[in-house]
């Protein structure tokens, strides 16, 4: 083919260490031939395809070798294998549901005291109110467990399993605003662009199962709220494999899997092999790192055709798993309905499963809006920890539950008998974690009886950040990547391994 | 002893670097002394005045910033008493030996060769001696014998103990920390700062600058706030240079401080312990096997050559190493791998695997079609600390085989054939903690019947 490219060679310092490292050449011809080979070996018979898992091709022993000895991981003996994060997306009110406040209930409808409000920023919503009343919760709330810990009413299902739940009360973030502050959870910083968490783990760990991909992002359908992108699960400067992958919600997660009509397939090995000698010829002229990624993807495809069917098949779950999801579980793409796909996407060797549920921006008709979000969302949670406990995968899944920011205290809008609205509040809200590593039946931290600022133990975004990297047994100031001339990690120049989390 | 102005202390610590300058001089005035004797080399005689001239202006230097140094108060008063005067006679002596060298002062005595070299050799003695005391000043009184062959290590030699539990907080946690990190400044005869680590009663008594040490209070004790400063501040101790306190060390301290409430005689038992400090202790005093039940230490291991790992992963497996270059894997054969089509390729499998046996921490077998018999095989993998092997025809007979595992922490067996016969296999491996057990028969009220005291945890699901 186009010989005239061949002694082409990057001016780009970056590409000539890479080239430097590797011998280009002898990876290449075996990067086409194992495709080729793949899809041979799989055309012919299924059931050897799934027989591929684990036997990597040449290549792929050679890279993953080449990345193995320059990142050095794993640091230390991971706790956690796979991660299931449940992305509550819109501020859920923590006074509401976890962070019990009983002396509220006094102070209904007064001023909130300035020293409590200190020097906070509050946000152009609510900030030019003539006054900020205190709206304490409507609903009550219990304690449950060996741990007693309080949870509301509005969350009867999740009540169930707090002696699995690691709460952390004091959380705090810097971001005010539903972009930035998701994209601070997300990554690591408020402008898009950085790697997200789930592509940090995929490229510092790598995949499980070859024949899927490594961090898979799941939305509701049963949910509307503050926009969501892919920037939320996207490879930023990472290479481009490492991105999340969306499942659409509905019946086919993934589109186009079968072979179009009066087309058998038995001559795509061809294509793929010709497709693979053209990529490889650009890769050997130009050294572009986004060329080998898109071969992984086009392999990765072809892979999904025969295991993103099986894995997304929930026909064969028996009914006493469907109830304990609830009956939402049955119709795909609800809340309900990810959390089941994503244990099953778990069990599959998937390593980073994500699900947004939007919806949780309560700025007025707080209870009512609460109580709808709750009753879509509670009965999958708490089903996902009892499945995976009893199937003892909790062991080694760790399971995280929580929005970008909480609400605040006092009533945006009109504060009734009633109802009440909330708005955005950074300084203090609860999230928990479960499963791998982290102390079952635990509280940490603890906020002020406003629940709006933390006077004991707050956990910063970036400390969490550090905590769950921990988990997967990396140094978050170890797993770093060289961009535009400097080192960059998941938790930038800050972060702390929160250790007290930790069993 | 009060405060001296800086600039004066500032000069004062040039004497560690000037006092070399007389004694580099004056031994090479000695040197020529003798070589001269030798016809040969008669000619450097001429050198010799000038070199003992040179030591002794050298000398009064030194002597000059030495006392300014020792304004400072970081010094034992006794120690820095004979070093200041020998300083002071060897200054004296040199000036003489010097003035009978150019004949200032003649000596009576005829022989002039003689009188020469034996003041000059006794400006080397004392020299000698004044150098010695000096050196003690700055690394304490034993630092020259300590690795000396002939010192019988005059450490207080602490009775044997064989539990962690038995050992006296300070004595034998506590002050081996000190003594490594920080009496080579803070003891009898140096005392930087005033302080000094020698006994309780010189750490009691503390140093110059607060309160060293408030027994049940360790973060305002100025030995812990000094050690957790930031390694920029000034304050830090140790200053730079020296090994700063590990974080366990600084813990140990800590727990002394705080939870022994600083005294010199509690023993680990009777003071409220927490299991991390006990697991620091037991490292420090080499005890092993004090860890808490579930946490095996991970086992040391031979590498595991790259061929190798090729013709395992060519049987199907995936093996990941837990911890980067440890040797140490996990090994996960996917499920469905095996099916009643091809179960003989197991047994082969297995034994494959088992080349590297000790090197699987980790091993997943779910919905592979494992079978009694191979469990006998999975038993010789003597570190695996998590066995998944859920979904398979097992039964208790086949379970038996794991019975005297030793590193087993977690065990996985939901929907096999198992019975609440293996209640008892499960107690008798001696680490293990989590058993998974849903969808076998074992139910609530056989978990009721059989509670071993010391059983691992058996979760049923719902």
């Amino acid at each position: 083919m186009c010989d005239h490219h061949d002694e082409l060679k990057s001016n780009n310092k970056d590409f000539q260490s890479i080239e430097k490292q590797l011998d280009r050449r002898h990876f290449l011809k075996k990067t086409s031939l194992g495709l080729g080979a793949l899809a041979l070996g799989s055309l012919l018979n299924t059931e050897k395809a799934w027989s591929s898992i684990g036997t990597p091709s040449h290549t792929d022993a050679i890279l993953e070798n080449y990345n193995k000895n320059r990142l050095g991981l794993p640091h230390h003996l991971p706790k956690a294998k796979r991660i299931i994060y449940l992305f509550q997306s819109g501020g859920p009110s923590q006074m509401d549901l976890f962070d019990y406040k009983p002396k509220l209930v006094d102070m209904f409808g007064q001023d909130l005291p300035k020293s409590v409000i200190g020097k906070t920023r509050l946000t152009g919503m609510s900030g030019s109110q003539s006054t900020l009343p205190v709206a304490p919760s409507i609903f009550n709330f219990k304690q449950y467990g060996e741990s007693r810990a309080w949870v509301s009413d509005l969350m009867p299902y999740t009540a169930e399993v707090v002696d699995e739940l690691c709460f952390m009360k004091g959380m705090q973030t810097d971001q005010i605003n539903h972009t930035p502050a998701i994209n601070f959870f997300q990554t690591g910083h408020q402008l898009p662009g950085r790697p997200s968490v789930g592509s940090w783990l995929s490229y510092g760990l790598g995949s499980d199962n070859e024949n899927l991909p490594t961090f898979i992002t799941l939305i509701s359908k049963n949910a509307k709220g503050q926009p969501l992108n892919a920037s939320l699960w996207g490879n930023g400067f990472l290479p481009t494999e490492h991105q999340g992958v969306q499942f659409r919600s509905g019946k086919d997660p993934v589109l186009y899997l079968n072979n179009p009509d009066n087309y058998d397939g038995t001559d795509r090995k061809k294509m793929l092999d010709y497709l693979g000698k053209l990529n490889s010829l650009q890769h050997d002229a130009y050294g572009d790192p986004e060329i080998q990624a898109r071969m992984a993807q086009y392999e990765m495809a072809y892979k999904m055709q025969t295991s993103v069917p099986e894995v997304t098949d929930i026909s064969d779950e028996p009914d006493h798993i469907f109830e304990m999801y609830g009956k939402d579980s049955r119709n795909p793409g609800t809340y309900a309905a990810n959390c089941l796909m994503g244990r099953k996407l778990l069990e599959k060797g998937v390593k980073f499963v994500q699900l947004f549920h939007q919806g949780w921006d309560q700025h007025i008709g707080c209870p009512d809006g609460l109580r709808n979000q709750c009753k879509k969302t509670d009965q999958g949670t708490a089903a996902l920890i009892k499945d995976l406990k009893q199937r003892g995968m909790l062991d080694d899944t760790l399971v995280v539950w929580g929005g970008e920011f909480g609400r605040t205290v006092y009533s945006q809008g009109q504060l009734t008998d009633t109802n009440y609205g909330r708005d955005h509040h950074p300084k203090a809200f609860t999230m928990w974690m479960a499963g791998a590593g982290v102390k079952p039946g635990f509280q940490y931290g603890e906020t002020d009886d406003f629940s709006y600022n933390v006077i004991k133990d707050p956990l910063h975004v970036h400390d969490f950040h550090a905590t769950l990297l921990h988990l997967f047994g990396i140094d978050h100031e170890r797993l770093t990547f060289k961009h535009q001339g400097r080192r960059y990690r998941l938790t930038d120049v800050h972060g702390h391994v929160v250790k007290d989390l930790l069993t | 002893m009060n405060e001296a102005p800086d600039f004066i202390l500032f000069l004062g610590r040039f004497h560690p670097l000037v006092v070399h300058l007389p004694i580099g001089f004056l031994i090479f005035a000695f040197l020529l002394e003798i070589l001269g004797r030798k016809k040969k080399f008669e000619a450097t005689k001429a050198a010799i005045p000038l070199a003992i001239f040179l030591g002794f202006a050298s000398s009064v230097v030194a002597c000059v910033l030495g006392y300014m140094l020792s304004l400072s108060g970081d010094y034992n008063n006794d120690a820095l008493d004979t070093h200041f005067w020998f300083g002071l006679a060897t200054t004296a002596l040199t000036l003489l030996a010097w003035l009978i060298r150019v004949e200032i002062i003649k000596l009576p005595n005829k022989n002039k060769v003689r009188v020469n070299i034996s003041t000059i050799t006794l400006v080397v003695i004392l020299l000698g001696a004044t150098g010695h005391y000096g050196g003690n000043l700055t690394h304490g009184g034993d630092y020259l014998t300590k690795y000396a062959p002939f010192n019988k290590k005059e450490k207080r030699v602490l009775a044997t103990i064989d539990k962690v539990d038995d050992a006296i907080v300070f004595d034998y946690l506590a002050q081996p920390i000190l003594e490594n990190k920080c009496a080579s400044c803070h003891n009898e005869s140096k005392k930087k700062g005033g302080l000094s680590f020698q006994d309780s009663i010189s750490i009691v008594k503390g140093g110059k600058s607060g309160a060293t040490l408030i027994a049940g209070n360790a973060l305002e004790s100025e030995m812990i706030k000094r050690v957790l400063l930031n390694p920029d501040h000034e304050d830090f101790m140790p200053p730079e240079g020296k090994t700063p306190l590990t974080t366990e060390e600084i813990d140990i301290l800590t727990y002394w401080i705080n939870q022994a409430d600083a005294n010199f005689s509690s023993k680990v038992s009777t003071v409220e312990t927490s299991e991390d400090i006990k697991q620091i202790a037991s490292k420090m005093l080499g005890f092993k096997g004090t860890h808490k039940k579930g946490q095996t230490d991970l086992p040391t291991v031979n590498k595991v050559s790259e061929e190798a790992l090729r013709t395992i992963k060519a049987e199907g497996f995936v093996l990941k190493e837990l911890v980067f270059d440890s040797g140490l894997y996990e090994a996960v054969l996917p499920e469905n791998s095996i099916t009643e089509n091809n179960a003989s390729a197991l047994d082969i499998k297995l034994e494959k695997l088992s080349k590297i046996k000790n090197n699987i921490i980790w091993l997943y077998l779910e919905n592979n079609q494992l079978k009694d018999k191979h469990l006998k095989q999975i038993s010789q993998f003597e570190n695996v600390q998590k066995l998944v092997i859920d979904r398979n025809n097992i039964t208790d007979t086949g379970l038996y085989a794991l019975r005297d595992h030793k590193s087993l922490n977690s065990l996985n067996v939901y929907n096999t054939s198992i019975t609440k016969a293996s209640l008892k296999t499960f107690s008798s491996m001696k680490n293990l903690q989590k058993v998974y057990a849903w969808h076998t028969t074992i139910n609530n009220n056989d978990l009721n019947e059989h509670k071993p005291e010391d059983g691992p945890e058996i979760i049923l699901g719902n």
